[in-house]
């Protein structure tokens, strides 16, 4: 099964996919939860803590700067790029720009 | 008016506009977030009025300049006299880059909007400028004309950590003349400092949690209209007139 939230800023998108991630994942389901916002705050509703949640960030902006080399697939992508969070729910970074670039307005 | 989706750009920027515009000053408040949310927080109801296509012209070939721009012949003044509509207190309101289905009209209105921004005279009319929530391009487009840059931050974990974020990004190529936060949803004085310290930006002000603002916000009405004495009016007000003065002492001192 696949998830996707969505929503106005502020409207609890982050807070109510935590919460979905580990009632799965305490119910036994193997879960996998992707921070697809370039705001990414997941890891801090997870209750990763905020030098986690960075630390995975800084990981997705060295790609993005071609200090990391990109992972060829999901598993990989999932085993290099991600963290485990409370209750066995495996986060991801899989979007984050921090500087914003021009040229699309 | 940057800062986290949710953190109360709107209806900071909305109340800002209209008391600014009560101290005398001409006012365009300006929504440039896809999300239309500032009209409802100025107290004009649900407005789709954005920059029209018509307004717009692709740039020939050849010509240097961006890819689009106001049809020749259209000023910016006269785009804004053109498109603006009326809000209370006499603020005038500008939607941009309204998302209606298909990204073209939405770019070309950016283009626009851009435009008009660069091209209005600096002293008047003062613009109030509601930016898309979020981290990712706040700055693009709007550091090099705003005289200052508020920073939006709800004391929360995320809403911290949203504002160190901007914080951060501010100091990229795309530098605003002048960052500060505005604190928001502040319960108590640590909620300040907590925001001082974790943004490292100034606080301007400190807008209390208020559920005057809540219950307007819910109406879709101006907090100015549902509660004209509450606390959160009163420190927008404050802040306000703080930019104010700082403005004349800075047009004073150069």
């Amino acid at each position: 099964m696949k998830l996707a939230v969505v929503g106005k800023g502020g409207s609890g998108k982050t807070t109510t996919a935590a919460l979905v991630a580990r009632t799965f994942a305490r119910g036994g389901a193997s879960v996998v939860a992707l921070d697809c916002d370039s705001n990414p705050n997941l890891g801090i509703s997870l209750g990763l803590g905020e030098e986690e949640t960075e630390r995975l960030i800084a990981m997705r902006q060295a790609l993005e700067e071609g200090e990391q080399e990109h992972a060829p697939g999901w598993d990989q992508l999932l085993d290099r790029f991600g963290t485990d969070a409370p209750d066995g729910v495996r986060l991801a970074v899989v979007t984050s720009i921090q500087n914003p670039e021009p040229g699309c307005p | 008016m940057v800062g986290k989706g949710g953190a109360g750009k709107s209806a900071i920027a909305g109340t800002l506009a209209r008391v600014l515009a009560r101290q005398g000053r001409l006012v365009l408040a300006v929504d440039s977030d896809p999300m239309p949310g500032l009209s409802l927080s100025l107290g004009l109801g649900v407005v789709d009025a954005p920059i029209p296509d018509e307004a717009v012209e692709e740039r020939p070939e050849g010509d240097p300049g961006p890819r689009y721009r106001l049809r020749s012949g259209l000023s910016a003044v006269e785009a804004v006299e053109r498109y603006a509509v009326d809000a209370p207190d006499g603020v005038r309101f500008l939607q941009f880059g309204k998302l209606r289905g298909h990204v073209a009209p939405f770019v070309r209105s950016q283009f626009a909007f851009r435009q008009i921004l660069d091209e209005l005279p600096p002293e008047s009319p003062t613009v109030v400028g509601d930016l898309p929530g979020g981290t990712r391009q706040p700055f693009f487009g709007w550091a090099r004309f705003a005289d200052t840059v508020l920073v939006v931050v709800e004391p929360t974990a995320k809403g911290l950590l949203s504002g160190r974020r901007l914080a951060r990004l501010a100091l990229g190529d795309a530098r605003p003349r002048r960052l500060v936060a505005v604190a928001n949803k502040v319960r108590d004085p640590t909620d300040v400092e907590l925001v001082r310290a974790r943004t490292g930006l100034e606080v301007l002000a400190a807008v209390p949690w208020d559920e005057a603002v809540g219950d307007a916000e819910r109406r879709g009405i101006s907090v100015l209209d549902a509660a004209p004495d509450s606390a959160a009016v009163a420190v927008v007000t404050s802040l306000a007139q703080r930019l104010s003065m700082e403005r004349m002492s800075n047009s004073i001192g150069t």
